[in-house]
């Protein structure tokens, strides 16, 4: 034994610093290899400018969607001021602002979790598909069925807001939610009961869920329970085109 | 350390060190699923964004006309009135707090058909651009969700029996040719549940879809200032 630490103490300096330096070489290009996963690369020569139109469509929708926010918020602000002038309008527009509410057109926060959801860091084995291991449309849907089915009241996957009209799609290896591009990690702003959590985890569906994708692929799944959870606004098109109010009905009847 | 030959091999071990690292931290910065791609798949979500960007522009320039009306005016004017009563009414329809009306098509279901089929079918309806979905006597809102086994589907604690309609206002075409298209849901389920039964009827009159039950008021949240 002390034959061994003589040895050790034998070893220069220099030696010990160059071991840690190829470990630590050894790290990054595992590392680099690891990244090179799941997600494939294309290269093509039609590709830069697609990508660049693409890039600017994106930085497009979020100024729009940020203008219509901000256009909601100062047509709200205006209605408001003129509150108390006038009952006919007051009473309107409290019931404007509890519809909008309800619709999902008010960002808003209370308790709940946060639930990313991500793409699997493990290689993919030979002969296995690539797209197995990334997060899907179809693995977003079902993460936020459960969260509805346990109890969320209010739900925003990356700053989308869940509304009736919400769908979920596959473009490639890429998802669009109320058709905005949404990249990798998901995550999923709920508010609800405080035993949203337990509920959730102990449904059988979303066990089954978590059982394959979680463990079979290594998609990638955390909660991280809170008080005060943002859930965002819908910031998108609220246009009936068919449809319209049943004459029977009594439009602006109190929610 | 004193030979030369070692402070030369430390010197390279931390130079390919430090161009891993900086490769590293650029691939996870740049790692945009844009770049992963294919330029057909680049191509489709072209044209989502384009499709959505200019529906954005309409709700915006119908904003800013709303804006400019109430400026104008003062929110208690007569013209503003009616805008405010338009407005609400739109609203409550959009979000199924009230009964609505209108072209669209009928979905019949027969047979033992999964709740993700079902769940799947409100999905591409949703996408198809459905305005408004109801299952039976059940408005489909954001939290409707069908769950349960096979000839025991609940959706929001109303039972499904073995056959139920679906019924959908929207654009009638638009919505029969997303549920129809080679590979869309209803060649899915007829593939993969050969059992379950799935007609698209164009409807000839005006469906009409009841209002929700559900209380759409996020019990405990606040409005976010």
């Amino acid at each position: 034994m002390s034959t061994l630490a003589a040895r050790f103490r034998r070893i220069p300096g220099w030696q010990w610093t160059f071991a840690v330096a190829l470990l630590a070489l050894g790290f990054l290009v595992a590392v680099q290899l690891g990244a090179e996963g799941p997600r494939v690369r294309y290269s093509s020569s039609e590709r830069p400018p697609l990508l660049e139109t693409a890039r600017e469509l994106d930085d497009a929708q979020a100024a729009l969607q940020a203008r219509i926010l901000e256009l909601r918020d100062r047509i709200a602000a205006a209605e408001a001021a003129s509150t108390g002038t006038d009952r006919a309008v007051m009473e309107l527009n409290q019931a404007l602002t509890t519809s909008r509410l309800a619709a999902g057109l008010v960002e808003i926060e209370g308790p709940g979790l946060i639930v990313r959801i991500d793409d699997s860091g493990q290689s993919v084995p030979p002969g296995a598909a690539a797209a197995d291991y990334l997060v899907t449309a179809n693995d977003l849907r079902g993460l936020v069925a459960e969260l509805w089915l346990a109890g969320a009241q209010a739900i925003s996957v990356n700053g989308e807001r869940i509304v009736e009209t919400t769908a979920f799609t596959d473009i490639g290896s890429s998802i669009l939610v109320n058709s905005a591009y949404l990249q990798p990690p998901y995550d999923v702003s709920v508010i609800g009961p405080p035993e949203l959590y337990d509920r959730l985890t102990t449904s059988a569906s979303f066990v089954d869920l978590v059982r394959a994708r979680v463990q079979d692929y290594g998609l990638e799944l955390g909660f991280l329970p809170s008080d005060r959870v943002a859930v965002a606004a819908f910031a998108g098109t609220i246009k009936l085109v068919q449809g319209r109010a049943v004459p029977s009905a009594s439009p602006g009847s109190s929610p | 350390m004193r030979q030369p030959r070692a402070l030369l091999a430390v010197t390279t071990v931390a130079f390919v060190l430090g161009i891993l690292l900086v490769m590293q931290l650029r691939a996870q910065n740049g790692a945009g699923g844009l770049e992963q791609l294919s330029a057909a798949d680049l191509t489709v979500l072209i044209a989502n964004l384009n499709d959505r960007n200019g529906l954005l522009r309409a709700e915006v320039a119908g904003l800013e006309a709303d804006l400019r009306g109430l400026e104008a005016t003062g929110a208690s004017g007569e013209g503003n009135l009616g805008r405010l009563r338009s407005d609400l009414t739109r609203l409550r329809l959009w979000s199924g707090l009230e009964a609505i009306e209108g072209r669209g098509v009928r979905v019949e279901v027969v047979g033992p058909i999964t709740a993700d089929a079902v769940n799947d079918l409100l999905d591409e309806l949703r996408l198809a651009g459905a305005e408004a979905i109801a299952i039976e006597d059940v408005r489909v809102v954001a939290g409707t969700i069908v769950a349960g086994q096979p000839t025991e589907l609940v959706v929001d604690g109303s039972r499904l029996g073995p056959a139920f309609e679906i019924t959908a206002i929207g654009s009638p075409p638009a919505l029969q040719a997303i549920l129809d298209r080679s590979g869309g849901i209803v060649s899915r389920i007829a593939v993969g549940q050969p059992d379950v039964f799935v007609e698209i009827i164009l409807s000839e009159t005006p469906l009409q879809l009841p209002a929700t039950r559900r209380d759409l008021i996020p019990d405990g949240a606040t409005p976010r200032i």
